[in-house]
């Protein structure tokens, strides 16, 4: 009799287990948020805005011909305006930090989607270029089950409580409820504050002037960067590649002043637009030296995140191939913007000293 | 790999009890011994294969000396030492030496940078094991332990490795004793599956996962917070805080407990009872015949009972104990932090020997100062005095040093209002508040730090419903559940399963 109800109790519970987690993995792999396996269905949106989670997902499953390449500096663009402008379909490949590795894998996934990719709009941030020139996902914590082509780690998504409890409803609120705009994706300026006071309050000057380093310190680094990233344009002679260096604050040059590094970082700059402009598929542009926009820091938030204004300005500007760098004038430019952060430190942030409105770093 | 991953669920398990009631059906005993070890080693060669080295040298030198001991019984107390040294001291070099060398740099005026010293994980529950069956070994063969009428001569290689490496016990406990393993393993009935037993380990394994995942787990993120900064909280956060990490600390340990009784129950083999609702202790004393029983048993058998136990003088008796207790507290962790605790509770279990006050249903027949107690407290009373005890003990136990365990004193004697609350309750920003929050931020903004303290506050509820509800054992040994009771279970089992993987905040990669 005992034995019976033990028994019972035994087919009930495992039943019923396998019977509701089927559901449940049924359930995620049909909405699923982080379109780890197919675009969206049944009229769902493409809501995003968990890039480690989701953008190798949209890499992989979404359709496209071009992409918007970079760092948190390249989220808040939006899609719509590349569309129009280059009359193509694009969507986001960031990578916080924005190392050159890291976003090469992105390149390499959305190469083998299948997608036929004419444009990539390629944001250089300085510092990838004397990043590590291999992928930082795994190192850095990001969930691999989504990254590598294992199914039996899916587990980890099929089966995972902020998915369920969180990211599901998240996603069938923004489809089905409210005004999402799909071309906002990864948007993170509608929930900050730009402006002098928020970019003063967010720098930390380094406390010591260093004397300025030797300009090759990085060049084995850099040299591992540039073959990553001029490996993706030779073996791809069909898709255009538009690289830039983005408009960072003059707060930024003043804190690579003072750590010596700022001769290293142009160095590295001219060294990877030398190699870049080999290729008749690329094209190059700087918005370093903008002075009146990186002079002006109602434009940030920090010393590097600028507003989506920033953002459309240089675009617009890449579609008048304004700020072209080319073999004849990218040595200048980058000079000059040395000369302009030279004249940054010993003149341009004296006033905001005497002010007190610099914090240095502790 | 932990009990609480779906690895173990899906894959480890499963297979573990295919092969061995497979091996068993067909009668290759000795085999299926073997895919047990295996399976125990595969288990904690995942942890590192370093500490599968040290697992099994000490085992086998373990074993070594025990034979030793029986062969020359001459020199069986040298051997006897030789072995509980040579384990204290592989115990001592992993968790202690930083310890040591930390106190004696500090006496010397000197700073010390810690030693790169990674612990093995369960080196001290299977060092005690290993030291359990070295005395009782050396008992059998003088004839000295009449308990103990296991005939430990007869114990192979494969047998003691088996009780040491034994998987459900080897992380976290409990302490078993080698008689009452082996003599499982040994028994051919226990070989066959059994749908009670069964019955009994998913019951078991879900109740435990669930306290361990839904409520420990969360409980966790309130008890790290708090004792982080201390510095920061108030009175009543502090407090709230404290008992949130008393629920905590019991739910951690005592699920892990039943999930690793409930999946050697599967294989058919009783592991000894860790914990009996230490929260409904009637007395401190009484409190440690509840919680860590084994541990509680090891000390007495191997450590109280040799010093003389209470048959030599008051005195000496309220030493033993506080001796017990010193070394307990040394056991649960090498800092000043844990010694002050156990000096502590021993303190306390030693008051409650003197016979000013005893609880109601917990009278001894003799008291260290008195015949008869004092005074008589009624058992609820007793009940909630104890565990007022043991809650302020606990700011030792979990201050990461005894500045911080003096200000966690401070913060809460001393009424500080208001401050910490919302702050503290925000760390529950966990899947489950998800909706709540999102709706609360939608109707009423400033509204969403509440949701956070409601929360927490639901959690507390929660948690002590569950501490005066039976106890998992008493669940399991009152027969099948009900089918209301099965609903709840599979509902536990299958919250817990998805709260096994969760989505990360990249906090720091936000830009």
């Amino acid at each position: 009799m005992n034995k019976n109800k033990d028994v019972n109790f035994i087919k009930n519970f495992i039943r019923t287990v396998i019977i509701i987690i089927l559901l449940i993995g049924v359930m995620v792999f049909l909405i699923d948020p982080f379109f780890h396996y197919h675009k969206p269905w049944f009229g769902m949106k493409a809501v995003l805005n968990d890039k480690e989670y989701q953008c190798i997902g949209t890499l992989r499953h979404f359709d496209y011909d071009a992409l918007i390449v970079g760092s948190s500096v390249a989220e808040n663009n939006d899609n719509s305006w590349y569309d129009e402008a280059f009359n193509c379909k694009s969507i986001k490949a960031i990578r916080s930090y924005g190392a050159t590795a890291d976003l090469c894998y992105l390149l390499d996934e959305a190469f083998s989607s299948g997608n036929d990719i004419k444009k990539i709009f390629y944001n250089i941030d300085p510092s990838s270029l004397n990043a590590e020139a291999a992928p930082t996902f795994e190192s850095t914590g990001c969930p691999m089950y989504l990254y590598d082509k294992n199914p039996l780690n899916d587990i980890r998504y099929l089966y995972n409580k902020g998915v369920i409890f969180e990211k599901i409803p998240y996603m069938l609120v923004n489809s089905y409820l409210v005004d999402y705009d799909e071309n906002l994706s990864y948007n993170w300026a509608k929930w900050k504050n730009f402006g002098s006071e928020s970019a003063l309050g967010l720098y930390f000057r380094p406390k010591e002037k260093k004397s300025m380093m030797d300009e090759t310190v990085y060049d084995d680094k850099l040299s591992g960067n540039i073959e990553l990233l001029t490996n993706e344009v030779k073996n791809h002679p069909d898709t255009e590649f538009y690289f830039f260096f983005p408009a960072y604050s003059m707060l930024w040059w003043d804190g690579i002043y003072r750590t010596g590094e700022r001769d290293a970082f142009i160095h590295c700059e001219k060294e990877m637009v030398k190699a870049l402009l080999k290729y008749e598929n690329v094209r190059v542009f700087c918005f370093q030296d903008e002075e009146e926009i990186i002079t002006n820091l109602d434009n940030y938030m920090d010393s590097i995140h600028f507003s989506p204004e920033i953002n459309k300005y240089m675009l617009d500007k890449m579609v008048e191939d304004e700020n072209r760098m080319t073999e004849a004038n990218y040595e200048d430019i980058l000079d000059n913007m040395k000369n302009l952060s030279d004249r940054i430190v010993n003149e341009l942030i004296v006033p905001y000293e005497e002010n007190g409105q610099i914090t240095y770093e502790q | 790999m932990s009990f609480n991953s779906f690895s173990f669920i899906l894959i480890f398990l499963p297979v573990v009890l295919i092969i061995w009631y497979g091996l068993n059906y067909f009668e290759k005993r000795k085999l299926a011994d073997l895919s047990l070890i295996a399976a125990s080693l595969v288990l904690y060669e995942l942890f590192s294969t370093n500490f599968v080295i040290i697992l099994l040298i000490s085992c086998i030198g373990t074993f070594g000396i025990t034979k030793l001991m029986t062969k020359y019984e001459g020199f069986s107390k040298t051997f006897l030492a030789t072995g509980i040294i040579g384990n204290l001291l592989l115990l001592g070099y992993f968790k202690y030496t930083n310890f040591f060398l930390t106190n004696i740099f500090a006496v010397l005026g000197k700073e010390l940078s810690e030693l790169k010293i990674i612990l093995p994980i369960g080196i001290s529950f299977y060092v005690f094991s290993q030291i359990a069956f070295l005395i009782d070994s050396y008992r059998y063969s003088k004839g000295t332990d009449n308990r103990e009428s296991f005939d430990m001569e007869s114990v192979s290689l494969s047998e003691y490795i088996l009780y040491i490496t034994f998987f459900p016990k080897i992380i976290q406990g409990p302490i078993a004793l080698p008689g009452e393993m082996i003599s499982q393993f040994r028994d051919v009935e226990k070989r066959k599956p059994s749908a009670e037993n069964f019955r009994k380990g998913i019951e078991l394994f879900t109740i435990g996962l669930s306290k361990k995942v839904l409520l420990g787990d969360n409980l966790s993120k309130i008890a790290d917070y708090g004792f982080q900064y201390t510095y920061y909280m108030d009175t009543l956060t502090g407090l709230l805080v404290l008992i949130s990490y008393s629920l905590q600390l019991y739910f951690d340990f005592s699920g892990y407990c039943d999930m690793a009784e409930g999946v050697s129950m599967m294989i058919g083999i009783e592991l000894p009872r860790n914990f009996n609702s230490p929260y409904k202790a009637i007395s401190v004393r009484n409190l440690w015949q509840r919680w860590h029983m084994t541990l509680t048993r090891f000390f007495v058998r191997y450590v109280y009972i040799p010093l003389g136990g209470s048959k030599k003088g008051k005195l000496r008796t309220a030493l033993n104990v506080l001796i017990v207790f010193v070394l307990s507290g040394f056991w649960h962790g090498a800092g000043w932090t844990y010694i002050c605790w156990g000096l502590v509770m021993g303190i306390m279990v030693v008051f409650d020997d003197l016979g000013i006050i005893a609880t109601k249903g917990d009278i001894k027949k003799n008291y260290l100062l008195r015949e008869k107690p004092m005074f008589i407290i009624p058992q609820k009373i007793g009940q909630i005095l104890t565990y007022i005890m043991f809650l302020v003990s606990l700011v030792f136990f979990r201050s990461q040093n005894m500045t911080y365990a003096l200000q966690y004193f401070k913060q809460l004697f001393i009424p500080t209002w208001p401050g910490f609350m919302y702050k503290t309750s925000a760390v529950l920003d966990i899947p489950e508040n998800y909706l709540a929050t999102t709706a609360t931020n939608l109707y009423a903004k400033n509204m969403t730090n509440m949701v956070y303290l409601v929360s927490w506050i639901i959690l507390l509820i929660i948690s002590f419903i569950v501490i005066r509800s039976k106890n998992a054992k008493e669940i399991v040994d009152s027969g099948a559940p009900s089918k209301r009771f099965t609903a709840f279970l599979v509902i536990l089992f299958v919250w817990s399963f998805i709260s096994l993987s969760q989505v990360s905040t990249f906090i720091y990669f936000q830009f």
